[in-house]
């Protein structure tokens, strides 16, 4: 009943909209003149796009391999600090890691030369979508080698030596995550909007954009978003069974010893690696936006917080509300498709997360821009809805990891005790799997609160969220505003995370759940 | 074993995992008040048995009685698990463990004030000597100590069955006999009916008042321990050969 309950609001608010604009598209009198004026130079940006993202994901899930063997499988010191550094990128929005290397490019470069700004801006999206995603690489890969018995290892050492351990042993046996991995990071880099359309970079993403916002050819914008979807749902479904079965986004394991390797070689290396990667990719961007916002005082950074102030209890309550919801759905789903082999909602929202933001986006426009819907249309409840959409998979997928690793005992236990469903649910289920629901509610609200893609697609004239203000604001800002934007953005996310991790550790003490 | 002693019937059972039959047309009786013991190699089909009976599974084929009332049939659950009056000890125990010992076992205490759950709790575990164990984890126990207490857990509900997947394996021998008189001493006291399922013949032949032996889901031979010992059947003499 529970499922059916949750399954039809995903169904009629979520997904209907996506078969709408599919129907649309195809039903359209105009269709063969939309896909006539699709042309050569279309899909050259398509293929454009593709490898850029490609790259972008090779380079992540290489760097994803080398810096998970450091952090997970390296006897370091202060593996738990490293781990949070790393992971830091993860939490900024795109944008603002774009304007942060943009900062540096002007005082280390001359962009000003058209050549190297050409070159720069692809070069720039590539760096900028790297440093992003090479987190996400790390903590699947990572997962996935903690996940390895020490025994494999440990024959296969004392057969062969290091080498080939790593490259006969290891490799294979992580062979899934790093497919996980490299498909799920093109399918972000190719979905990225903020990165392009602040660097300047034409790519499908902002061709959609523009078709659909400038030039109002609906058309031809959903035709393109087809493409875009039948790509990436293509991607992602081709690897569902490798992705659903991969311990993807899990937040730990238990009752697993690790090998941890303690040779010479190896710790001064990851601890040299790791320590480049964080100076590289956190220290060096957040040091020159200090840099650029403080260069002439502090007037911008007063201007670019009075700028902001206004949006941040809107952009955090409809951050929370979004998370709340996503993280409700994806128990639901995850409960039901690990536990009862009800996968439906879960193929739902694998769908829905493999749309790229715009897309969405339009889809929802499309869907909910009528007179009857226009009271979810003009209201905060479409960026809610356009949340809930686009990243409750997140929480299925982690949530449904720590489910899995419930043994199936502890609930027949409380059948055979006549439990109910409910306090079940309540008293065994949620308590164990309490870590997970707070990490995913920490990753869906670090989406909700920075995710540019839907809202600037879908908020309500009068609204004022903190990415749309910045990105509104910072493409005629001069360079010093825009920074200040990036750097209170910034350290508004770590405060609130922060706030978020302290009130959380609280409740998991309260219920003994890191036994 | 005559039927009219029985308090569990399965009649004509089958069951199958994907492809893999694990039970063939399996009839057995379980007598009331007797502790039976399940006897067979990995993947006879030793533990679904208790699975059916406790209504964690439901057959493919056949028919399942308890004190004479159907249970189960042909894919379908008659009696739920916990209208079966049952209790069952997992083989990894299943104790929660974000629960205390003392929340464990009063967890599915229903229909009691506050005290008087405290004092039916307290009542249980001073029985098996874990009186000073109430706020303790179940990773803060030994691996005796949780036997006791997902012991105590399965009769706080005062069942008339107990169900018993082979909790002991990990035990060393000591521990295991100690844990084995508390078993035929509470079987007294509450009156028990006792399956216990276990691929250790001599674990069986020291406290079994009956022996099932199965193998491939079919019963090969059953009775005392003295018939399972004299058996003539190829597999029964294999079996406690080792």
């Amino acid at each position: 009943m529970l499922y059916t309950i949750v399954l039809l609001p995903v169904l009629f608010l979520l997904v209907l909209p996506v078969l709408n604009i599919v129907v649309l598209t195809f039903f359209d009198s105009n269709l063969s003149e939309s896909i006539a004026s699709m042309s050569t130079d279309l899909f050259m940006l398509l293929l454009k796009s593709l490898a850029i993202s490609g790259i972008v994901a090779f380079i992540s899930t290489f760097i994803g391999i080398v810096l998970g063997f450091s952090l997970y499988k390296s006897d370091i010191k202060y593996r738990n600090v490293f781990r949070l550094l790393i992971l830091i990128p993860l939490f900024i929005s795109p944008y603002i890691l774009a304007v942060a290397w943009k900062d540096i490019s002007v005082l280390i470069f001359d962009i000003d030369t058209s050549l190297f700004k050409k070159t720069y801006s692809f070069i720039g999206m590539i760096l900028v979508h790297s440093t992003i995603y090479s987190p996400l690489s790390i903590l699947i890969i990572g997962s996935a080698l903690s996940n390895i018995s020490k025994q494999m290892e440990e024959s296969a050492l004392l057969i062969g030596g290091f080498k080939d351990m790593f490259f006969k042993i290891l490799l294979p046996l992580i062979r899934p995550s790093i497919i996980t991995s490299f498909v799920l990071i093109l399918i972000f880099s190719i979905s990225e909007f903020s990165v392009p359309a602040f660097l300047g970079i034409r790519v499908f993403t902002t061709e959609i954009f523009t078709q659909f916002s400038a030039f109002y050819n609906h058309n031809l914008a959903m035709l393109q978003s087809l493409l875009l979807i039948f790509i990436c749902v293509f991607l992602l479904v081709s690897e569902r069974k490798r992705i659903s079965n991969s311990v993807f986004l899990s937040i730990g394991t238990r009752g697993k010893e690790v090998k941890l390797y303690s040779s010479r070689k190896i710790v001064i290396f990851s601890y040299i690696i790791l320590s480049f990667t964080i100076v590289f990719t956190v220290f060096v961007p957040l040091s020159i936006l200090v840099y650029q916002s403080f260069r002439t005082g502090t007037s911008k950074f007063m201007e670019a917080l009075s700028l902001l102030l206004p949006t941040i209890s809107d952009s955090t309550l409809l951050a929370i509300l979004g998370s709340i919801i996503s993280v409700f759905i994806g128990f639901v789903a995850a409960y039901y498709s690990e536990v009862l082999n009800k996968k439906l909602m879960n193929l739902m929202l694998l769908i829905l997360f493999a749309i790229p933001s715009t897309i969405f986006g339009i889809a929802l426009i499309k869907f909910y821009n009528n007179s009857i819907l226009n009271f979810i249309y003009s209201s905060f409840g479409i960026l809610i809805i356009g949340y809930v959409g686009k990243y409750s998979f997140i929480s299925t997928k982690l949530i449904g990891n720590s489910i899995k690793q419930i043994p199936k005992s502890l609930e027949e236990a409380a059948v055979i005790q006549g439990i109910g469903f409910f306090k079940r649910i309540r008293k065994i289920i949620v308590p164990l799997v309490l870590p997970s629901i707070f990490a995913s509610f920490i990753i869906n609200f670090l989406f909700c609160f920075g995710d540019l893609g839907i809202s600037i697609m879908v908020y309500p004239p009068g609204t004022e969220i903190m990415p749309i203000k910045v990105f509104t604001i910072m493409a005629n800002a001069p360079e010093s505003l825009t920074s200040s934007m990036a750097l209170i953005v910034f350290l508004v996310t770590i405060l609130l995370i922060s706030l978020l991790f302290f009130i959380f550790k609280k409740i998991i003490a309260k219920y003994n759940v890191n036994y | 074993m005559q039927s009219i002693m029985s308090i569990i019937k399965l009649k004509n059972i089958s069951h199958w995992y994907s492809d893999n039959r694990v039970l063939d047309n399996l009839n057995l009786e379980i007598e009331k008040n007797k502790i039976t013991y399940i006897l067979g190699s990995s993947g006879s089909g030793k533990t679904t048995i208790l699975r059916l009976i406790a209504g964690l599974e439901v057959p493919d084929k056949g028919e399942i009685y308890i004190q004479n009332i159907k249970v189960s049939e042909t894919n379908k659950i008659i009696v739920t698990p916990d209208k079966r009056q049952l209790g069952y000890i997992f083989q990894d125990l299943a104790l929660w463990p974000h629960l205390t010992v003392y929340e464990n076992i009063s967890f599915s205490l229903k229909n009691m004030n506050k005290s008087e759950i405290e004092g039916e709790v307290k009542g249980i575990l001073s029985l098996f000597g874990l009186d000073d164990y109430l706020q303790k984890f179940p990773h803060q126990l030994s691996g005796g100590q949780q036997q006791m207490v997902a012991i105590a857990r399965a009769l706080a509900l005062k069942p008339k069955i107990l169900l018993m997947d082979e909790p002991l394996a990990s035990l060393d021998v000591k521990s295991k006999r100690k844990i084995l008189d508390y078993i035929v001493s509470i079987k007294e006291k509450y009156d028990l009916t006792i399956v216990y399922v276990t691929h250790d013949h001599r674990e069986a032949f020291a406290i079994a008042d009956n022996i099932v032996v199965i193998n491939e889901g079919k019963i090969q031979e059953s009775g005392t321990a003295e018939k399972i010992k004299n058996s003539t059947n190829d597999f029964v003499k294999y079996f406690i050969e080792w």
